[in-house]
């Protein structure tokens, strides 16, 4: 029976999920949230999962769509109700220290997805492969989408006078 | 000596350390000689090491996420789901059988039940506590037309040796109704019974049943149902069937 092999791959991806889906989310409970239904379903398609694809590459890949479907969901739900305003990310205490930090900052500034490919790529080093097929997108979109990424960390990180329309674009 | 710029690809992989070492001497000769665009490279992986530094901290344990709860509250909540569908199921198949059993309440449990405690109340006393007592036929024609409806027809038994003695209202779920009873003179009875179907309007097929020793036939008819009750001997039956006879 594979089950406790199963449980003891996802535990050691738990810190690693939980990580990205925090600064993802930029809520703690919110991340717990979306972790948990990673969790789920990777146990529930755990046979659909291709051999040879890094279980890491796949988790993200499924949280991170999780998470594109919650923000589609609560963007219709705010044009129903007629509030495009955003909440303020709730941080826990711990964060909010490390807040003060200006690269941290600028980083959870950052739209979700150049989060995502800067967590993706400088963080867990994942492969440019791994990340075209999370994206699914070609290898060179990959590259340019990072470029602009690391610009943009760049740009919000010195405090150039450009980020506040850089915020107001995202 | 000039050199190519390297490629997007591999300025990242050399900020990301994926180059080998020929290409990293390729890329770094490169920026060696362009300083603005070293700057930028040389930030991109200082802000790369500080993420990886800034994010490394431990989160708070959470048990809760832990594969084997998660596995288990999904377990429990397909369970509760299952119930939940399982006790629907059940509401319906419990709900429909009672339906199902309940389906001549509200209007008697047998047809025209209340037609033979009508003649039991009234005929087996011989008529006393009739509303109306009088053998004339045009009186209680117009009695019962005023009454339950102008289009109920008076069966004639005058020559099956039947006369009216009499009639009484009565008070049913489906509305007023009225019998008249008659009598051959020689202790035998036979109770007519009509009544509106009442709001269900539950019309009758044609037909008869013998109860506790009494025979009733009914039908309905121009939007009446009607009965004819009598106690189930040879002379009831004769009786009966001249008055279904007729009423054809």
């Amino acid at each position: 029976m594979p089950t406790p092999n199963i449980d003891d791959d996802l535990r050691t991806m738990l810190p690693r999920l939980r990580r990205f889906a925090l600064w993802l989310a930029r809520d703690s409970h919110a991340a717990d949230d979306l972790v948990q239904s990673t969790i789920e379903r990777a146990l529930s398609r755990w046979k659909t999962r291709r051999e040879e694809d890094s279980l890491r590459a796949w988790l993200f890949s499924i949280l991170y769509r999780l998470f594109l479907d919650g923000k589609r969901r609560a963007s219709r739900y705010a044009l129903l109700i007629g509030s495009l305003a955003e909440d303020e990310p709730t941080w826990p205490s711990a964060e909010r220290v490390a807040m003060a930090h200006s690269t941290l900052a600028a980083f959870a500034a950052l739209p979700p997805e150049q989060r995502s490919l800067l967590i993706w790529i400088s963080v867990e080093g994942l492969s440019y492969q791994e990340v075209a097929d999370i994206l699914d997108v070609p290898i060179g979109t990959v590259m340019s989408r990072l470029s602009r990424a690391r610009r943009a960390l760049r740009q919000l990180g010195e405090g150039d006078p450009q980020s506040p329309s850089l915020r107001l674009l995202k | 000596m000039n050199l190519t710029p390297p490629s997007e690809h591999d300025i990242h992989a050399y900020v990301d350390g994926h180059l080998d070492d020929p290409r990293r001497g390729e890329v770094e000769r490169y920026l060696s000689r362009h300083a603005e665009q070293a700057d930028e490279v040389h930030g991109w992986r200082q802000d790369a090491q500080q993420l990886r530094a800034l994010l490394a901290g431990d989160l708070a344990p959470a048990p809760a996420l832990d594969p084997s709860r998660v596995r288990e509250r999904a377990r429990r909540r397909r369970f509760v789901r299952l119930g939940m569908a399982a006790g629907i199921v059940l509401c319906l198949f419990v709900g429909g059988i009672a339906g199902w059993a309940a389906r001549g309440i509200g209007s008697g449990d047998a047809p025209m039940a209340d037609a033979m405690q009508a003649y039991r109340l009234l005929a087996l006393d011989h008529g006393v506590g009739m509303d109306i007592t009088t053998g004339n036929e045009n009186d209680l024609r117009a009695w019962l037309s005023g009454r339950v409806g102008q289009d109920v027809r008076l069966p004639d038994l005058a020559d099956a040796g039947f006369r009216p003695i009499g009639g009484r209202l009565f008070a049913t779920n489906e509305g007023p109704a009225a019998m008249v009873l008659y009598d051959d003179g020689s202790g035998h009875t036979v109770s007519f019974y009509v009544r509106p179907p009442g709001p269900a309007r539950r019309f009758l097929p044609r037909g008869a049943r013998e109860d506790d020793g009494l025979l009733a036939n009914y039908w309905s008819e121009g939007g009446h149902n009607y009965a004819v009750v009598a106690v189930a001997d040879a002379a009831g039956r004769q009786a009966a069937d001249r008055v279904t006879g007729k009423a054809i």
